[in-house]
């Protein structure tokens, strides 16, 4: 069931690129695409929220001489971000077929692979299966970048791809070692599933410099302050198909690696290194806020807007309490839904003011869209979590669960809050309001632009009516996943990063 | 397969017979166990006749096939014996699973070396007889160099191994710095050799022995920290190093590899290191086990260096031989890593990673071979520019090879280097473990450059030629004027690509052969 | 139907109207999507009407219903439902905002028409009805936290309805951030409640109160300060009002509704609200009721200098919620939410009569170019009067009565409360002052040109280019622009309607409760207020020396403003000429715009500048990539230099190897 959710994208991006022809590899392409996300609407409504376990589990043995086990799982953690997944890169997919790409086999080959691997490093139970996606997403996007990006790509790209990857190599040996060690303290045979890096506890010394290797990664990948330094080239030249995956998605691999993988395998050091990771957020969010309202290229404001989003994010699992945990699940999957539009909805704005992506360049394009600038009202207002959206939802069970732990965290984070009013409605304003700019000529979204945002809209409402959607699946795993850290935690044992 | 076993047959009746003459009054030898070593020298033999005769057909048809044969009934009889240790010519060879398994990676380069020549300037240059005579005698040294029991025999193989090959980097000899990479080679070899020598001279004096077990009993006994010894194990180090091309006696590797012809230096690259690191494994975790607390950090230091050397060196080279000849360098400063830990872990992870390097860089050399003769660029990063649009078929192997060299998941390479790293945290090495990581964060940048050159850039204008009709491009080869594409040598990198894929994602049976020809080496135990 | 059901029903009317407007936007012809959307408010008012009298059958005990639709988030101890609160102040409240909403809709269907957005403006207008409604429904913070900024939002979308206004973005952009911070008042204080009740349920989180806070205590206290802050930026208070006067960017309408009637009134709601929690925190009372006076003192004052006609009416409007603010911070609940109410009546009447006037200057709102307009708009006249009178709180007119009953709650609780009563009458003086003031110059004195014009020729001005009265640029005539043409109440039966029923309600709203007559509207709240533990001992010589000083000070202030603009024209230059640092203070505004910009923006325009220029260069782009790059580049270099092909070098490097790895084995010994 869940190998299918995976490998159904690659393969028929697979199949339609050896058909060929002009638009074939591209409906291929979709057409798995809404496949998986089809058997994921299912999953959804077959979940019980039930007792902590893990649903649909495959378990074989892949490479028996290193202890890796092909394991796959399903629960209340992975669950909507492998919706959000599937539904992202499907509307993508849409977006992405109302264009004309040369090699377009190509094209879809690594669309889909690049999906394949998001879903099966959300899905896998296996530290070594997660690495292996981890690092293998990285590829597509890299050649999609510098095939298709704009006249910098290959610097970007190069850029990009090194910067995650020596994060990720940083992992590995981690992980490598972080087996090893389990396996000899514990007499068993090497084992990489995350049930046997669990049963035991390593030394806290142990756990540390190994939970360093892992934050590398994860923090590039988000990317959070200061390790950021890929992400404006990247998202500068990425083509805005791949980018709304790329910003939907591909950030909250690394949030989840800590929260499905760190905490639970290193909850002592997840607890001794708290306070460094909270200030890590509380940097990201003032950092990226302060940098997105200077911007004046509009997807870079939406680039910084989203590492002001995930510093959020980090210090709603960093905050060690169920709540901010939840808070901080729920707004991956609302951030994603919430930045992939925006970044589509640029592309249309700069489609109207003579292809220039800078704010300054646009204005007034309300005029003749009324439509579309409804709909990007809405996302706006989602995005700075107005009260009433999902987003809104997350942040303050985020930022209520930190109150509880960390008070004063909890207020400056605040400020981020305030930013995000300021940079959204700017931008918002200075795109769709004021007066017109010199190139611009207003004119209202076609339909099959509408058919891929109007479903990004319905998602938004939906979360913003009944977050408890994803809340109350969410619930058990992510207590259990971060109780033991939390457990730790209990008497304030996190030391100031001055001692560290 | 009835063929083949007649065949075989037939040769080891010839060798026997030959051998009977040479020594009349031998030991008894177990001529089925070193059948294999009869079959290369025989073969050779054969292959250095029929060189001789006048018809072109039997010379670049004829020879290249009987060599091929020579390699299939070298890999047969090499399956035949698999996983019976035998101790052949009174102790002097161990036909053992670690013999026999370098012995299948030396003839599946030796394969693919002569494939990739099969249309080549080198062997029309020196005449074909010779060219793939040398070729043999070179992997029969090195079979028997792996197989080596005790010093001397150890020394007869590397001999055996390397003359021929001094040669065959020269072989291309209207083209200067073939001949000038050949004398290079002869020299530097020749002082590797002699330091060698030495070394060997030393264990001789201080233990008494040239037998690897005896040596072993003899420093357990304990003169663990005589000078003589030590010395001996230093002169012995340097002297394989520079086989295996670990900084800093590395200087002949970037020289060599440009200079020589391009299916040479593919052999060379994979046959040679993966020679160096068997007699490594031999000398170090048999006979010298008991001092290695001694030589352990020592090789761990040089597998630092080299890491560093290798991988900053190939930052740049617009060469891509160069660039490979460097990153050999640094992917033997991790295989080096194996031999430290000196469990049987190690050796296992080491042989992985031989066969994994095998793989992937025959794949990559054969995509350059194919642009040298397609483009006139000779071996520079631009004659792969534009191939994503131009030749898939051709990109694609490259790609996966550097990808593979990279370290990606989905890869062997990926798969190789989790094995080097388990295997050093699981020896307490973990910082060594660390700094492979390093070096192939490195290593990023130069391999991204190759992909990025073969899918992001569009083929450039061709390059102008120079009077002679040859590129003067830097490391431009004359192959470049014998043009056209050659199936034979698009089908090696591919399947050569294809099979690092495939061990990328189904690795068990890779691993099994890696743990069956470590547990040969039973000095760990 | 049930009581919470019509309430339900309350919300669905006017979200419907948002609905089918908006979808419909560009198929309704005409004026029918003003229709729609009156019609929906006004079936929205029926059922509050109707919630109104089931909650009348209940027994005062009961009158406390809540009802929950669904569960928005409810997991890991967060309680956050989809829940109203039926009692008789919210109900109070529904009426009053349905009930003033639709006579402003009413309004806005002539006067809005021939603007290009007129089917937005309805959407957005319904919009905000629904918010407000949710706002005074909510029976769970978080759902009153999403009227709250449902609201603010409407606000903003309102106030740069004429977006091509460069003025009215940027005074939206600065309400709505205002606003969010507002928002961030009341999450915080909401946490600070939550901490210790453990739920977002306001029933419950004030049935807990008493037992879990002891009273003062520190977090009660700082939950009540958070939650005034949140108060005084919806409701324009000190040092949180700048955004008011620049809201009056958005159409009058708008200005009517959302920044008199009802709105900004949201704060004093609030604290009525939370009442329970505010007697356990004196202290954040204190500070309501002081910040209250200020406001409605420094308020006033700048209403005098202003010369913009919306402008003079809005810091009227600061002042008067300023009343209401002190009024619920010191504990008189029902007098606040009187004055709430009669303040609705009469300012929503001020609004619509300036729109009318400013319609007939041709959209000029200076009160430089206005005078003689009473006999070109005798109507209008007669609205601004009433609603000018109520407003000074001249006797028997609803405001008198509100005003005074706030004061004299003040005056019985004694103590230094008695300085907060004296600004009460300095700021009533203020009120009839600059009220009249405004009244004389436009309408008492020679007619000017667009008065005459109308009078003569009996036609509106309409100005050759139209542009934006606030900083003279001339008018993008496309979307977003108001309208080419004008319309007065004189011309506009719809617009007559409304008016005339406001006025009704501003002579007369002070029925329900005039002192030692009528107890109507205490009755009807007191289920809600009983728990009320703040006593004031009012005596009646208190309560006549209120009404009496009140009668006399607005007499008195109207007399003043009538000899200084009217009778004596020369007076009022010469004072001002007298009192200049005094006057130049007052038409900065007392400097409050410069004070934020010097010490919020400009520190965050300069953080900003900081990390793009020189953080993100220097650190983020050079140190951390181009340090590790340029160290492995430089190692590079070096390997390569010595790459040089020489045989001899190799032999040189090759000894030192030697040497290094022997002398290594040599050390070993």
């Amino acid at each position: 069931m869940l190998s299918l959710v995976i490998w159904l994208p690659a393969a028929t991006a697979l199949i339609g690129a050896t058909a060929g022809g002009r638009r074939v590899p591209g409906l291929f392409a979709l057409l798995g695409s809404l496949a998986s996300l089809g058997l994921v609407i299912g999953l959804i409504a077959g979940f019980n929220g039930g007792p902590d376990e893990l649903h649909y589990v495959i378990d074989v043995v892949w490479i028996r001489s290193l202890g890796i086990h092909y394991k796959l799982g399903l629960d209340g953690l992975n669950l909507f971000l492998i919706a959000l997944t599937t539904f992202v890169f499907s509307l993508s997919l849409i977006a992405a077929n109302l264009r004309e790409w040369p090699r377009t086999e190509l094209f879809y080959l690594l669309f889909g692979i690049a999906q394949t691997a998001v879903l099966g490093a959300f899905l896998a139970q296996d530290l070594a299966l997660f690495i292996g996606f981890f690092d293998l997403m990285l590829i597509p996007f890299y050649l999609l970048t510098g095939v298709y990006g704009g006249p910098g790509r290959v610097a970007a790209t190069t850029k990009l791809v090194i910067y995650t990857l020596v994060g990720s190599l940083l992992m590995l040996a981690g992980a490598v070692a972080l087996a090893v060690l389990t396996s000899h303290q514990s007499g068993q045979p090497l084992n990489f599933t995350y049930t046997a890096l669990q049963a035991t506890a390593l030394p806290a010394g142990t756990q540390d410099w190994i939970f360093l290797l892992f934050a590398a990664a994860f923090l590039v990948k988000m990317p959070a302050f200061p390790l950021h330094g890929w992400m404006p080239d990247a998202y500068r030249e990425m083509p805005i198909e791949v980018l709304a995956p790329f910003s939907g998605v591909l950030s909250k691999v690394g949030a989840y690696g800590f929260l499905a993988i760190v905490l639970p395998i290193l909850p002592r050091a997840g607890v001794h290194f708290q306070t460094l990771l909270l200030l890590i957020g509380l940097a990201s969010i003032l950092y990226g806020s302060a940098m997105a309202f200077t911007q004046t290229n509009a997807r870079l404001i939406i680039g910084y807007s989203s590492v002001a989003q995930l510093g959020f994010i980090t210090i709603g699992i960093f905050a060690l309490s169920s709540q901010s945990a939840q808070g901080a699940v729920l707004q991956m999957v609302n951030h994603g839904v919430v930045v992939a539009p925006l970044f589509l909805i640029v592309a249309l704005l700069s489609a109207r003011a003579g292809g220039s992506e800078d704010i300054r360049d646009m204005g007034g394009i309300a005029m003749r869209a009324p439509v579309l600038a409804t709909i990007f009202l809405i996302v706006a207002f989602a995005a700075l979590a107005m009260p009433g959206s999902g987003n809104f939802v997350g942040e303050v069970l985020i930022l209520l669960g930190l109150f509880k732990t960390k008070m004063v965290f909890s207020i400056i984070a605040f400020t981020g809050v305030l930013m995000a009013s300021v940079y959204m409605l700017r931008v918002f304003i200075r795109t769709m309001h004021n007066r017109a700019g010199p190139e611009v000529v207003s004119r209202e979204l076609r339909w099959r632009d509408a058919l891929v945002l109007v479903p990004f809209v319905g998602v938004i409402m939906l979360f913003a009516i009944y977050p408890q959607l994803e809340l109350s699946r969410a619930q058990t795993s992510v207590t259990s996943s971060i109780s033991s850290a939390a457990a730790d935690a209990a008497p304030p044992a996190s030391f100031p990063v001055a001692n560290q | 397969m009835t063929a083949i076993a007649r065949l075989h047959s037939a040769i080891v009746l010839l060798a026997s017979q030959q051998s009977s003459l040479n020594h009349p009054r031998a030991p008894h030898i177990d001529y089925a166990a070193i059948s294999p070593f009869e079959a290369l020298l025989g073969g050779s033999v054969i292959v250095l006749l029929v060189g001789l005769l006048r018809s072109r057909f039997a010379r670049e048809q004829l020879v290249p096939a009987l060599t091929l044969l020579t390699l299939a009934a070298t890999i047969a009889v090499t399956v035949w014996q698999w996983s019976d240790h035998i101790s052949a010519i009174s102790g002097a060879l161990s036909v053992d699973d670690l013999a026999l398994a370098l012995t299948l990676i030396f003839a599946a380069a030796g394969a693919a070396a002569v494939l990739l020549s099969w249309r080549a300037q080198a062997p029309r240059e020196s005449a074909h007889g010779e060219f793939h005579a040398l070729l043999l005698a070179s992997i029969a040294g090195m079979a028997i160099l792996v197989a080596a029991q005790n010093l001397v025999t150890l020394f007869i193989g590397i001999e055996l191994l390397s003359i021929p090959l001094y040669v065959l980097c020269a072989t291309e000899m209207h083209r200067a710095s073939s001949l000038e990479s050949g004398l290079k080679y002869l020299v530097i070899g020749s002082v590797g050799s002699a330091t060698l020598l030495y070394g060997l001279a030393l264990l001789y004096g201080a233990t008494g022995s040239t037998d690897f077990s005896a040596i072993a009993a003899s420093i357990s006994a304990g003169h663990s920290s005589d000078v003589l010894l030590l010395t001996g194990i230093a002169l012995v180090l340097v002297g394989l190093c520079f086989k295996a091309s670990v900084a800093p006696f590395h200087q002949w590797t970037p020289d060599v590899y440009e200079g020589a012809p391009t299916p040479i230096t593919a052999f060379m690259a994979v046959a040679t290191k993966a020679a160096a690191f068997g007699v490594l494994l031999r000398i170090f975790d048999v006979a010298l086990i008991a001092d290695n607390l001694d030589w352990g950090p020592a090789l761990a230091t040089l597998a630092t260096i080299t890491i560093i050397v290798g991988n900053v060196g190939a930052l740049g080279q617009s060469s891509l031989k160069r660039m490979l000849a460097y990153s050999s360098v640094a992917q033997a400063g991790y295989i080096m890593g194996g031999v430290v830990v000196s469990t049987q872990l190690g050796a296992s992870a080491t042989i992985f990673y031989l066969v994994v390097y095998l793989l992937m860089n025959i794949a990559a050399f054969a995509v350059i071979i194919a642009r040298e003769r397609e483009t006139l660029h000779g071996d520079d990063i631009d004659a792969v520019a534009g191939l994503g649009s131009e030749r898939p078929w051709l990109a694609w192997p490259l790609t996966i090879a550097m990808l593979s060299l990279a370290g990606i998941p989905a890869t062997a390479g990926f798969i190789g280097k989790v094995y080097l790293i388990q295997a050093l945290v699981d020896g307490d090495y973990t910082w060594l473990a660390v700094v492979i990581v390093v070096g192939s964060m490195i290593s990023l940048g130069y391999y991204l450059r190759v992909i990025a050159a073969v899918w992001m850039r569009d083929a450039p204008a061709p390059a102008p030629r120079s009077a002679n009709g040859r590129p003067v491009l830097a490391g431009g080869s004359p192959e470049a004027d014998t043009g056209g594409r050659h199936l034979e040598v698009a089908i090696v990198a591919l399947v050569f690509a294809a099979a690092t894929i495939f061990f990328g994602i189904v690795p068990q049976p890779l691993f099994d052969f890696a743990n069956h020809a470590a547990a040969s080496l039973t000095s760990f135990l | 139907m049930s009581a919470t059901t019509a309430a339900w029903l309350v919300l669905a009317a006017p979200l419907a109207g948002t609905i089918v407007v908006g979808a419909l936007f560009n198929r309704l012809p005409g004026r029918s999507a003003g229709w729609v959307g009156t019609s929906a408010i006004a079936l929205s008012f029926i059922f509050a009407l109707i919630t109104l009298a089931k909650l009348q059958q209940q027994t005062p005990a009961h009158r406390e219903l809540t009802s929950t639709l669904w569960t928005i988030a409810g997991t890991v101890g967060v309680d956050a439902r989809a829940t109203i609160l039926v009692d008789p102040l919210s109900v109070l409240m529904i009426c009053v905002v349905a009930g003033v909403s639709t006579l402003i809709h009413l309004y806005s269907v002539s006067y809005l028409q021939g603007d290009r957005g007129y089917s937005r403006f309805f959407a957005y207008l319904n919009f905000f009805v629904f918010s407000m409604l949710l706002l005074v429904l909510a029976g769970n913070f978080i759902l009153l936290i999403v009227g709250w900024a449902f609201v603010g939002a409407a606000s903003y979308m309102l106030i740069s309805f004429w977006y091509r206004r460069t003025t009215a973005t940027s005074a939206g952009i600065k309400a709505f951030v205002i606003n969010v911070l507002g928002d961030i008042g009341l999450v915080l204080g909401t946490f600070f409640i939550f901490r210790h009740t453990h739920t977002f349920d306001l029933v419950a989180s004030f049935r807990a109160a008493p037992h879990v806070f002891a009273s003062g205590s520190g977090d009660v206290t700082a939950g009540c300060l958070l939650l005034l802050v949140g108060a005084f930026a919806k409701s324009a208070q000190i040092p949180l009002h700048t955004w008011l006067p620049d809201a009056m960017e958005g159409p009058t309408p708008v200005s009517a509704l959302i920044h008199a009637a009802t709105m900004v009134t949201a704060g004093v709601y609030l604290i009525a609200r939370m009442h329970p929690l505010f007697q356990l925190a004196p202290a954040a009372g204190d500070v309501g009721a002081i910040v209250g006076a200020l406001t409605l003192l420094i308020a006033g004052t700048i209403g005098l200098a202003a010369t913009d006609l919306k402008r003079v009416i809005a810091y009227s409007t600061m002042s008067q919620i300023g009343y209401m603010i002190m009024g619920v911070s010191v504990g008189a609940y029902t007098a606040g939410l009187f004055h709430l109410m009669t303040h609705a009546f009469f300012k929503a009447l001020l609004f619509m009569a300036a729109g009318s006037l400013i319609s007939a200057m041709g959209g000029v709102q200076s009160l430089n170019r206005m005078s003689g307009l009473r006999r070109a708009l005798p109507f209008t006249f007669a609205a601004f009067l009433i609603g000018g009178l109520a407003l000074s709180g001249l006797p028997p007119f609803s405001g008198f009565f509100s005003k005074d009953s706030i004061l004299l709650f003040v005056a019985g609780r004694g103590g230094w409360h008695w300085a907060l009563y004296v600004a009460g009458y300095l700021g009533a003086f203020l009120t009839g002052l600059y009220t009249f003031r405004m009244i004389f110059r436009a309408f008492l004195g020679e007619p000017c040109p667009e008065a005459a014009e109308l009078i003569d020729h009996g036609h509106l001005f309409h100005p050759a280019a139209p542009t934006n009265p606030a900083n003279g640029e001339l008018e993008d005539t496309d979307v977003g622009f108001p309208g080419p043409d004008h319309v007065i109440a004189e011309r506009a039966i719809p617009m007559r309607v409304a008016m005339s029923l406001l006025a009704v309600l501003a002579i007369a709203g002070g029925i329900v409760s005039i002192p030692k007559t009528t107890s109507w509207l205490d009755n009807f709240l007191a289920p809600t207020f009983a728990d009320s533990t703040i006593a004031s001992h009012t005596t009646n010589n208190l309560l006549y020396l209120g009404l009496i000083l009140g009668a006399a000070i607005s007499l008195v202030s109207i007399a003043t403003a009538y000899v200084l603009w009217v009778a004596r024209p020369a007076l009022a230059p010469a004072i001002a000429a007298r009192l200049r640092p005094l006057t130049t203070l007052f038409e900065h505004k007392w400097y409050f715009d410069e004070l934020i910009d010097a010490l919020v923006v400009r520190p965050g325009a300069w953080f900003g500048r900081f990390a793009q220029n020189t953080f993100e260069r220097v650190v983020v782009n050079g140190l951390l990539i181009g340090g590790s790059t340029g160290l492995v580049r430089a190692g590079s270099a070096l390997v390569r230099g010595t790459q040089s092909g020489l045989l001899r070098v190799y032999a040189g490097l090759m000894l030192v190897g030697i040497a290094g790895v022997g002398l290594y084995f040599l050390l070993q010994s």
